[in-house]
């Protein structure tokens, strides 16, 4: 039998199709001739607009890049070189992939010890402590204010023996980093984990702190401020001025996107709320004689993006890009660490309350998109978290889809692998653009503190919410079980209960601690903090000495009430 | 509209709020982080049909039968009590049990509480 002869195949080149505005005029034919022609007579299926308010069009080309007068050299570069929109890092995963992380807290510290170790055990190898909301608000366990609310949402500290027992086994060396968020308390948290070091025997220069230590966002989203917003952010100054002299390589600072996006403000412009906030703690430093190249590499991020996933990797990007910029154009930052900006993110999607289990699915999409964008220190929501306080299956779900997405389907074999697509470059050019709109519009209305106290961040949050509360009960922005096949809101009697006996117990330590300390070394401790704040001088010192002696959180935070007055809740809505 | 105890997160408080008062209700906002006596204070100086309390510490089954028992107390039992936020079905009787009118869950629109709020306050104030 006589093999038939085959033609080769011919690829024929088209007259000027590496000129940019052949694809342009092309894709436009496309459109007209090819896609408009293959959709239904009513049209496209929804509007396709991002939360952050960008449309989204049917296909992407060279033509866009052109468009938006992409560069590669002067837009990305290389991983680790600036300005840093490919990676923080010169090997990013390809050295080790992002640093899995839990946030974890609850009852008291005896308790939640048992949960660490677990944790510990399924590989956590970042431990982030959730407080109750006494002490994130700087009440002590027994003030009336704490009623009902001690060791619910958080794990409940008073004093640094509450901090022994939480760490009890786990030496802080053990970790790779460890830290809580405690942003209207940064001294009192920094001091916490200084002290227990010690009392561990553990050298600070062998673990690393990690602190969100950001009071300005608490004033626009969260809410658990406790001083003026201008007190606060001097407080929060000097946690980090300590580290640069005495921890220089711990992280006293995460500058925070995350809570003012979720309330309503979008990516975008969280994005830029949370860089004039950077800004002010920045200059504050800067203020005090300290240069950028000491400042900046002790500051890192915490961006947030749930609703769209190519805007997560683009604003994970652009956001590298403005901060690098930033330092180097503006404030004349020299070394590298100081330009490269890490990020820490907390994977979420749209949780919804009805069937719970498909929150996995959500939340793994929304941290593949952190990762995807080259996050540093990556966190992920129990499918359960909307609801209540993690069990231990929820939690182990969540870290080992986290050690999934870091080690299987080759999602960090390559560093940046969305760089260049025509649609991730695109939506990167323009959340930058969106970025550094609303920060050129907050610059001018004052920075930060106008941000809080004209109501801009405020009105930016609720209009936010409100648009998207609309975009759900209209459908026109999809949530399956919710508006799609929908179901009805169960919160499932297995919720997670606290113990009532942790508030027995954390009362009891609480007393026991009370009655055994060296009273005449916390009140001469406490009159230090209290000089510190009248002197304008560094609070730090003072605010360890306390710790050390046993001082409670909420006697620390009550000579900062005295000196610098309360935060007056707002009534706007 | 009021939040009691700790809990910070308001956009449900507010968001609730504003799309009462675009059904043409009269609302207000207490703010964060009030005690349970001053919401009642409040509720009776303003004379208020509905206090609505957004909750979602998990401090709900402390702090809300307290502000039911403080209106009655302060002999303000006509108003009555609407409960939103992260509430496990299993507590929602005991709620119910010890005074809350209604309680709706995170994801309720909020054309399902207009819708509630008209029903069952129309024939009070209207008729009076």
């Amino acid at each position: 039998m006589k093999t038939p002869t085959r033609q080769p195949i011919v690829v024929s080149d088209i007259a000027d199709s590496r000129k940019p505005e052949a694809v342009a005029s092309e894709q436009a034919r496309w459109l007209q001739e090819t896609y408009r022609p293959g959709l239904p007579g009513d049209g496209e299926r929804l509007p396709f607009v991002t939360d952050i308010g960008l449309p989204v069009h049917p296909l992407y080309t060279p033509a866009d890049l052109e468009e938006r007068n992409f560069d590669y050299l002067r837009d990305l570069g290389f991983p680790g070189e600036y300005p840093f929109t490919r990676g923080d890092a010169p090997a990013m995963y390809r050295a080790e992939p992002f640093v899995i992380s839990a946030y974890s807290g609850f009852g008291d510290a005896h308790i939640c010890n048992q949960r660490f170790k677990a944790l510990i055990e399924l590989g956590a190898e970042q431990i982030l402590v959730a407080n109750d909301l006494p002490t994130q608000c700087g009440y002590d366990s027994d003030h009336e204010m704490s009623a009902g609310e001690v060791g619910q949402v958080g794990v409940a500290i008073d004093t640094l023996a509450d901090m022994e027992q939480l760490f009890e086994g786990i030496p802080l060396d053990s970790l790779k980093r460890v830290g809580t968020l405690c942003n209207s308390l940064g001294p009192i948290a920094l001091a916490l984990f200084a002290a227990l070091g010690e009392k561990q025997g553990v050298d600070w220069s062998r673990y690393v702190v990690s602190l969100q230590n950001d009071p300005l966002k608490e004033y626009i989203a969260r809410g658990t401020q406790i001083l003026p917003p201008e007190p606060a952010a001097r407080l929060a100054a000097d946690a980090v001025e300590w580290c640069i002299d005495h921890a220089p390589h711990w992280s006293p600072m995460t500058v925070c996107v995350n809570h003012i996006n979720s309330g309503g403000a979008g990516s975008s412009q969280g994005t830029a709320i949370a860089l004039s906030n950077a800004i002010h703690y920045i200059e504050l430093l800067l203020g005090r004689g300290r240069s950028i190249d000491e400042v900046a590499p002790l500051l890192h991020m915490f961006p947030d993006e749930r609703h769209d996933f190519f805007v997560t990797v683009a604003n994970l990007r652009a956001l590298r890009r403005v901060w690098a910029r930033l330092m180097k154009e503006r404030y004349g930052a020299t070394r590298s660490e100081a330009m490269a900006l890490r990020t820490t993110v907390y994977g979420h999607g749209q949780e919804a309350l009805p069937e719970p289990l498909n929150n996995i699915a959500r939340t793994a999409f929304g941290t593949l998109a952190y990762a995807l964008g080259g996050a540093s220190y990556v966190y992920i929501a129990c499918y359960d978290e909307a609801v209540s306080t993690p069990n231990m299956q929820s939690a182990q779900v969540a870290l080992r889809t986290q050690q999934i997405i870091a080690y299987e389907h080759g999602f960090s074999a390559t560093i940046d692998p969305l760089g260049g697509s025509y649609f991730v470059e695109s939506l990167t050019v323009q959340v930058e653009e969106q970025i550094l709109a609303t920060l050129g519009k907050i610059e001018e209305a004052g920075g930060a503190l106008r941000v809080i106290d004209q109501g801009i961040g405020r009105r930016i949050m609720t209009e936010g919410a409100v648009r998207r509360q609309r975009a759900v009960d209209s459908g026109e922005r999809p949530w399956v079980t919710v508006n799609l096949w929908p179901q009805v809101p169960n919160v499932p009697n297995t919720a997670f209960r606290i113990d009532p006996a942790a508030t027995e117990r954390q009362l009891a330590r609480l007393a026991e601690v009370k009655a055994t300390r060296d009273e005449q070394r916390v009140r001469t401790a406490l009159s230090r903090i209290a000089r510190a704040c009248a002197e304008g001088s560094n609070t730090q010192p003072g605010v360890l000495e306390a710790v050390r002696a046993y001082a409670t959180v909420g006697e620390i935070c009550d000579v900062w009430r005295e000196q610098f007055g309360s935060f007056t809740p707002s009534t706007e809505f | 509209m009021a939040k009691i105890g700790l809990d910070g997160h308001d956009v449900g408080a507010r968001v609730v709020a504003r799309g009462l008062m675009d059904a043409g209700m009269e609302v207000i906002y207490t703010g964060l982080r009030r005690r349970p006596e001053q919401v009642v204070t409040a509720a009776i100086e303003e004379d208020v049909d509905w206090i609505g309390v957004s909750i979602l510490s998990g401090a709900h089954r402390v702090l809300l039968p307290r502000l039911r028992q403080l209106l009655d107390e302060h002999g303000a039992d006509e108003i009555r009590i609407l409960a939103g936020g992260v509430i496990p079905q299993e507590d929602i009787p005991e709620l119910e049990a010890a005074g809350v009118a209604k309680i709706f869950l995170s994801g309720t629109s909020i054309a399902e509480i207009v819708d509630y709020l008209t029903t069952t306050t129309s024939g009070d104030r209207v008729a009076e």
